[in-house]
């Protein structure tokens, strides 16, 4: 089985947040007007959080690009009353939108604040026109959401490897984070390959998790030579 | 002023029966505000619907808000009830007999309101019935619904079991909504097997009743502690809710006797003893309160977990300090400090107490489940919550279904047992003497 | 729950919910063309990928756009594009909604009635061309043609060089540009002799040191920086920035220097001084590729200060520590570092040059360049070629155009500021409301928003109402051409033709080719093929001058330049690695291609061409001073500040050069006016804080405030969203009694703006910041209203001698608001 595996390199990362807007194009995520965005209703998969130390003139400037952390013992998953939120098959962190009653316990129950409630009847672009990614299912108000490591990519992909009958090669499955960080410091793929950029990265001295002692296993490492 | 003409001359316990035949103007009114209250909380409710829970101050990072915590909280008061009146039954406390019928019907009102809070919380209550098509057992909210339904029904069965003998009275008594008391008095004309059966209900269900109202306010706060998040993962938090729960209880209960004394002029019945009584044991709940209180923070201070201390302090000293301290001053100074002199411990002294404490304990479930929420252990920068009129109107919603329900419940049903009183008058005195005999050293 | 019938469609085809709300009769269907419709509804799936530019800002990002039934659905970086190598930025990864903007213009319109009030009415395209091409006719006949003047934005390339042609077919000198990129040159043009901006060698220098340029999210090209940012982590290449404001690249860089706003040249000095003093500058190139660095002697045997010996008694550390407000142990050890490290490479913009001395601080900048021998060397400053694209075929001029063409650009100062430029938004904005040198009679708004990105907001306004016919090419109604009288909507550039070759500072030639992706959604129309339309139908030797059918054959004809040159190669997969070992082992002659047309389409296919190698140039060929060498002192600005000198003297004879020093606001004397200098800015003392502009990556100069994704992320740093904020230091936050999210005015002597405040250490005390690109009063729904534009309370000031507004310029007080 496929370890799927996330490593942001935060020496690289200049937190330009383009990884936020791809994620927003990528999986039709709602746009929150001014109002609702300012009273912390904004809905991001992505999220790059900033944070400032120290005092002036000698600051350092921390920016944590923040997807799911797709746990493999996801503690979100263990309260959804109604299994609105399971670890699928591929070892990813599901959410089933249509089943979803919106009590936000999973949201609750996640300590990597990763989850994002619909509070509104979400909304996008106005118009005719609204470039939705066909591959992706929109969702409706009163549901929760959250990153999904693109896992409609990762169909396709698996779609295509079994239709050639050959294993997913390394790099061919890439969210879309990934593939337009600028930075090119989200690397993605399988850690179970031992040639794969992920494997080396995630044990690279400077690899670590968030919270690694809670126990949850999060599937995406952080590279910094500071901690 | 309404009266029906009910004769209730040869009634030794008129007194108990009379608001139920005689509605004053101001029962209207007051009935009439509440309906307000409610039809206003109803509109706000169907708004959100409409709208979406974006119309409440949560957002992404404090996810519940007054809903969950008016959950928790209401719950807690439905403690007064049943397991307040299953003990003091157990325990055979004779003063209890005018208490236990309205403690029980707190319970099953409030306990009504206080489940259906997770269900003004969700954002598809259209799809609830996955709950029972697609539940997952393994959820502590699933335990929770067991638990509250469980609950629910046994409450509502252990406040209508004593009722039967009453409602035959009243079904006797003639007047309005005879066929309403025929049918719910099952036939009851007070046969000795009758009673015995009665009895022996009774006892099977203040058995039964009292585990299942520890174990809905345990799971409740399992819904907290069964989290990673700090400030919620605790073991104590178990025994600490039920605490909690009884505490706001009795302070509930004790406002509504004082009330209903009031306005019903029960001081024949609801006499100094039982508040004096009822208001040593807030004290001592007020006591376990803090004791409970102080070992969650002390272990959190004392081991210093940074998120554990972040949010500890976060309570201490930030915005949610006033919140914290008013916590502390309603449920241990001012109760303490009232209800340990006799010479405050008047009526007046437990109802402003019990107001407190009340109000307190609202605090108490806020200041656990908002700052966690608040400060995630991933440093976001903090949330802020802030209800919206649509939460208070909820609130506000609450409270006056409470006193509606109360109010209705006094139009049809005697608020005092009857028949308990009576037997207490006609057997009390005998059974607590030969009792106490028997505790007495040297006697047979 | 029942799922409604649209939800399902929605759910199972994005865009078929939207559709085929059409399809069901409703109003939407009048937007959505019916074969859309059809297609979305019966045919299948069928998903193609297209290659083009992106245009929503100068970095020239090569993009995949996907398509599914023809329709774009979504855009990636192309990752075979050298520029930016699959890379972008927020605001282009949001390009699908700036194309399916509900706001755009849908049909060319004419205004009735006053502008803001007034109303706009739909007419044909053909009614539009009669329109202007009479008018245009009209004054070809009156032969007053160089009473047209064109304003146009950003464009750059082949398009700048058609509407250049399309002016002097026509007969008018006067196409400029705001912001103008020959204000910008100013300093390079003086130090270097050229108007071109450099390239730098990041990936080799081991230090950078930039003042105030904030190239990863505000350069010519962020992308392109960021890519060679990420490299430098590898490499471990020090980075300082220096600003008082610590932008993204500060807070990305090894170390942030804060400084007082408009000291950068002094500071520049002082590292100068450490580079004298301590020898630790690159004597031989010094020797032989500058000068003026010795005390000099003149033909006219005039003694002149050197740069030496100026920077040794002007700017000592001590001195420029209390000018900067940078210490003086650090100004050492930072003039050390640069002269200790070999490939130290020194670099400035941003708040360097949006000033009023900005010119004197960029050749003060430039000169640590200079000192340390930066060019033509590894990790050094090189300057790149043109790409061999074919020219076009000489413009025909009649009698009537060379007439027009001789005349006075009208732009140009008509007192004696801005002697280095001939356009400043400033001078513009004035001779058209004195009827200087004459008057105008049509103005062309070439895209851009020069009203809201100006800082003289009232007279601007003035200078539009004033003039008698505005046509505006835009894509969307904003603040400027509001006033216009005509716009005629062009196509985004999702669906339009048009070349980005050679972006500024990215650092080998290329070419980009933006394609039509998707057919115009609106009866928009090509902005090239509009001047190339007009030139037709004004006829005579403006049509002869314009032998194409179409923009699209201007750009293939430029493109078989290309071809025949055989250099460079097709930006395609594999190529990075391989085809420099190729070119290096064949040198320069490769050609894979068997006809233009296989080359064109491959073009087409990658999406572009691009050249890594670069002739070496020997030094004394680089600089085209009037000494042939770097210039420390400038004897371009001399000559012109004697020209000026000279042509006021015939004119008054009480003119001389103090009066004339004085009025350009320069205090220097001597021969320091010449040399690298710090000029002081005439900062209004009693106001206590110096106020600041950025922009933020989400909506650049503005150009997001329509995208309701940007406007989400606008702060996203920050939190806070669809807003402006201001950054300001605890240290006066506590002295104000400021809390974060505090809204607080922001008062100039001009006006005042309420802004929340964001309360956070990384910005210098005393220094106030506010992102730029907000406060839009027009621009559609969602932009108006949204946040407040600084610009409004800047004062008027600009560069003394390039015309470049002064936008760190302004000091304001502030105050709690409650
Ligand atoms: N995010 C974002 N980027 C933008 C724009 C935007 O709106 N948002 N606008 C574009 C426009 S219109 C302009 S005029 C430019 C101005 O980009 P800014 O940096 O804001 O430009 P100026 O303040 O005009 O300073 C220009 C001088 O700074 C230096 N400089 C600027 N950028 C770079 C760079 O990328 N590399 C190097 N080596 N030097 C550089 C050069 O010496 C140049 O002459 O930015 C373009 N890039
Ligand atoms: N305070 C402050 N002021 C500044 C700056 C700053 O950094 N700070 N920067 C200055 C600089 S460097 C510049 S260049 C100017 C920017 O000045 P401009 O060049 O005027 O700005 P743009 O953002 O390029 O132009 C915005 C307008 O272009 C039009 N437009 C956008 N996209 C398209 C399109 O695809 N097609 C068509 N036809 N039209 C389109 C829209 O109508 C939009 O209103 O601002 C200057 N002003
Ligand atoms: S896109 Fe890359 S560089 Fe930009 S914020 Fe995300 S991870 Fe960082
Ligand atoms: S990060 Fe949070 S939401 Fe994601 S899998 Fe882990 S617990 Fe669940
Ligand atoms: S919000 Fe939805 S996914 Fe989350 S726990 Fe509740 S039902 Fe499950
Ligand atoms: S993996 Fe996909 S869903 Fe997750 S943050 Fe990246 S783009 Fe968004
Ligand atoms: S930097 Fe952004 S806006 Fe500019 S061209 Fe690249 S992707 Fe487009
Ligand atoms: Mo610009």
């Amino acid at each position: 089985m496929s370890k799927w595996r996330m490593v942001i390199d935060l020496d690289k990362c200049t937190g330009c947040g383009s990884c936020m807007a791809a994620c927003k194009m990528e999986n039709n995520i709602p746009i929150v007007d001014s109002k609702e965005a300012n009273e912390g209703g904004v809905l991001n998969w992505m999220d790059v959080i900033t944070q400032y130390h120290g005092d002036y003139p000698n600051i350092e400037v921390d920016r944590l690009p923040k997807p799911c952390f797709q746990c493999d013992h996801p503690p979100c998953t263990k309260v959804c009353p109604v299994r609105a939120t399971y670890l699928n098959p591929d070892g990813l962190v599901a959410q089933i939108y249509h089943r979803c009653i919106g009590c936000r316990y999973c949201m609750t129950a996640c300590p990597y604040t990763s989850k994002v409630f619909n509070w509104y009847e979400p909304k996008w672009l106005d118009g005719p026109y609204k470039c939705f990614n066909p591959d992706v299912s929109i969702r409706m108000t009163g549901v929760v959401e959250k990153c999904s490591f693109c896992s409609h990519r990762l169909m396709k992909v698996k779609e295509d490897a079994a239709l050639e009958d050959r294993p997913i090669l390394d790099g061919e499955y890439e969210p879309a984070c990934a593939e337009i960080c600028p930075a090119d410091a989200i690397y993605f793929g399988d850690a179970e390959n031992k040639n794969s950029e992920v494997y080396k990265l995630s044990r690279s001295y400077r690899a670590s998790r968030v919270m690694d002692d809670l126990g949850l296993e999060p599937k995406v490492y952080y590279l910094s030579k500071r901690s | 002023m309404s009266k029906q003409k009910v004769n209730l001359e040869s009634e030794p316990e008129a007194a108990l029966f009379r608001p139920i035949y005689e509605t004053g103007k101001g029962y209207y009114i007051v009935i009439g505000i509440f309906i307000a209250i409610f039809l206003w909380a109803a509109f706000m409710y169907f708004n959100q619907i409409r709208f979406g829970l974006g119309v409440t101050g949560m957002n992404q990072t404090i996810t519940w808000g007054f809903y969950i915590v008016n959950f928790v909280f209401f719950i807690g008061i439905s403690h007064a009830g049943t397991l307040i009146s299953a003990i003091l039954r157990l325990s055979k406390a004779e003063w209890r007999r005018p208490i236990t019928r309205m403690a029980e019907v707190i319970t099953a009102i409030v306990l009504a309101i206080g489940g259906l809070h997770p269900i003004l919380d969700l954002g598809r209550p259209d799809r609830m019935l996955y709950l029972v098509e697609a539940g997952r057992l393994q959820s502590p909210l699933l335990w929770d619904v067991t638990s509250i339904t469980a609950y629910f029904t046994a409450s509502t069965v252990y406040l209508y079991v004593p009722m039967i003998p009453d409602i035959a009275r009243l079904r006797d008594q003639g007047g309005k909504l005879k066929w309403l008391y025929s049918f719910l008095s099952w036939g009851w004309t007070g046969t000795e097997h009758q009673k015995k059966v009665l009895n022996k209900a009774i006892n099977i269900l203040m058995v039964m009743v009292i585990p299942i109202a520890i174990s809905v306010h345990t799971v409740i706060s399992y819904i907290f502690s069964m989290t990673l998040q700090p400030g919620w993962h605790s073991t104590i938090f178990g025994p600490y809710f039920v605490v909690g729960a009884i505490f706001s209880g009795i302070a509930a209960l004790l406002i509504v006797m004082i009330a209903f004394r009031k306005v019903f002029h029960l001081e024949n019945y609801l006499k100094e003893i039982h508040f004096k009584y009822l208001g040593t044991l807030l004290l001592i709940m007020s006591i376990i309160w803090f004791y409970f209180t102080f070992s969650e923070y002390l272990t959190g201070i004392f081991a210093a977990e940074p998120h554990e201390m972040h949010i500890i302090l976060y309570k201490f000293t930030g915005p949610f300090a006033i919140f914290f301290w008013g916590m502390v001053l309603c449920n241990f100074i001012i109760p303490v400090i009232i209800l340990s002199f006799n010479k405050f411990k008047t009526i007046t002294g437990v109802l402003i107490s019990s107001i407190t404490v009340v109000i307190g304990m609202w605090l108490e479930r806020f200041i656990i489940v908002v700052p966690s929420l608040a400060n995630p252990r991933m440093e976001l920068p903090m949330g802020i919550y802030i209800p919206t009129i649509t939460e208070w109107a909820l609130l506000a919603g609450g409270i006056s279904v409470f006193i509606l329900g109360f109010m209705v419940f006094a139009k049809i049903f005697p608020l005092i047992s009857v028949w308990e009183i009576e037997e207490g008058r006609k057997q009390g005195l005998k059974e607590v003497e030969e009792r106490i005999h028997s505790y007495l050293p040297g006697t047979p | 729950m029942e799922i409604k019938r649209r939800d399902f469609l929605k759910l199972f085809g994005g865009f078929s919910g939207a559709l085929l709300l059409g399809g069901c009769g409703l109003d939407e269907v009048l937007e959505v063309p019916a074969s859309w419709v059809n297609k979305v509804k019966n045919g299948p799936k069928i998903e193609t990928w297209k290659n083009t530019i992106c245009g929503l800002c100068s970095g020239g990002c090569g993009i995949q756009v996907r398509l599914i039934d023809g329709l774009p659905v979504h855009i990636k970086g192309n990752p075979n594009y050298p520029v930016n190598q699959g890379g972008m930025c927020p605001l282009g990864i949001n390009a699908l909604h700036h194309l399916y903007n509900p706001d755009r213009i849908q049909i060319p319109m004419k205004r009735v009635g006053n502008p803001l009030t007034g109303k706009w009415e739909p007419i044909s395209w053909e009614d539009a061309f009669k329109i202007i091409s009479q008018r245009l006719i009209k004054l070809r006949r009156q032969n007053i043609t160089h009473q047209l003047v064109i304003l146009g934005s950003g464009e750059r390339g082949v398009m700048k060089e058609l509407i250049s042609r399309f002016a002097s077919a026509y007969g008018s000198p006067n196409y400029y540009q705001f912001s103008s990129l020959p204000n910008d040159v100013v300093p390079y043009l003086l130090v270097h002799g050229q108007s071109q901006i450099p390239s730098y060698d990041f990936l080799n220098a081991k230090i950078i040191l930039s003042f105030g340029s904030n190239f990863l999210e505000e350069g010519f090209s962020p992308i392109y920086y960021t890519k060679l940012y990420s490299h430098h982590r590898e490499q471990q290449t020090r980075y300082i920035q220096i600003e008082p404001r610590m932008s993204l690249t500060a807070a990305n860089a090894d170390s942030w220097v804060p400084i007082r706003p408009g000291t950068y040249g002094a500071l520049a000095l002082g590292l100068a001084y450490v580079l004298i003093r301590e020898e630790l500058y690159n004597e031989d190139f010094v020797t032989k590729y500058t000068f003026g660095f010795e005390d000099w002697i003149d033909k006219e045997s005039k003694k002149h200060i050197g740069f030496r010996n100026y920077v040794l008694e002007n700017y000592y550390p001590e001195k420029v520590s209390e000018i900067t407000g940078v210490s003086s142990e650090l100004i050492l050890e930072l003039g050390r570092e640069l002269g200790n490290t070999p490939r130290a490479l020194v670099l400035g913009g941003g708040g360097a040059l949006d000033n009023t001395n900005g010119t004197f601080s960029m050749m003060a900048i430039q000169s640590l360049n200079g000192l340390l021998g930066n060019y033509e060397r590894k990790g050094g400053i090189y300057f790149i070629d043109e790409p061999p694209y074919s020219k076009l075929p000489p413009v025909i001029e009649d009698s009537i155009a060379k007439n027009g063409n001789k005349k006075e650009p009208h732009a140009k100062p008509q007192d004696i500021s801005f002697p280095l430029t001939n356009f400043s938004i400033e001078s513009f904005t004035k001779n058209i409301l004195r009827d200087n040198p004459y008057p105008i009679d049509t103005l062309f708004l070439f895209r851009g928003n020069p009203l809201f990105h100006s800082i003289n907001h009232h007279e601007f306004v003035d200078a539009l109402k004033k003039t008698p016919f505005i046509v505006s090419f835009d894509s969307f109604i904003n603040e400027t051409n509001e006033y216009a009288h005509l716009i005629l909507p062009v196509n985004t550039f999702l669906e339009d033709w048009n070349e980005s070759s050679n972006i500024p500072s990215v650092g080998f030639s290329h070419i980009g080719i933006q394609q039509p992706v998707v057919e115009p959604l609106f009866s928009t129309r090509s902005m090239g093929d509009i001047f190339i339309d007009l030139a037709k139908q004004i006829g005579g030797t403006v049509s002869d001058s314009f032998p194409f059918e179409n923009y699209k054959q201007v750009i293939e004809h430029k493109l078989l330049g290309v071809y025949n040159s055989g250099r460079g190669a097709i930006a395609s997969k594999g190529v990075k690695k391989m085809w420099l070992e190729y070119l290096q082992q064949r040198g320069w002659q490769i050609s894979r291609y068997s006809s233009y047309e296989e080359f064109w389409d491959q073009l087409l296919k990658d999406g572009g061409w691009w050249n890594p190698i670069r002739e070496e140039k020997r030094l004394n060929e680089i600089f085209k001073t009037p000494s042939g060498k770097f210039e420390f002192y400038s004897q371009k600005l001399k000559n012109s500040l004697d020209t000026l000198l000279k042509n006021q003297k015939e004119n008054d004879s009480t003119h001389n050069l103090e009066s004339i020093l004085s009025r350009l606001n320069i205090t220097a004397r001597g021969d320091a006016v010449y040399l690298p200098h710090h000029e002081i800015v005439p900062y209004e003392g009693e106001k206590p804080f110096y106020f600041t502009t950025f922009q933020v990556l989400p909506n650049r100069d503005g150009k997001g405030a329509n995208l309701p994704l940007m406007q989400e992320m606008f702060g996203y740093s920050v939190r806070s969203y669809w807003r402006s904020w201001v950054e300001i230091n605890p240290i006066n936050a506590e002295e104000y009694g400021i809390k974060d999210g505090d809204w607080i005015w922001i008062e100039s002597s001009i006006n005042r703006i309420k802004v929340q405040a964001k309360v956070i250490p990384a910005i210098m005390p005393n220094v106030i910041a506010i992102p730029f690109g907000l406060g839009h009063t027009s621009y559609g729904r969602y932009a108006k209203g949204y946040g407040v534009n600084p610009n409004s309370i800047m004062h008027n000031l600009y560069d003394y001698l390039s015309g470049k507004p002064a936008l760190d310029g302004t000091k304001v007080k502030i105050s709690l608001a409650s």
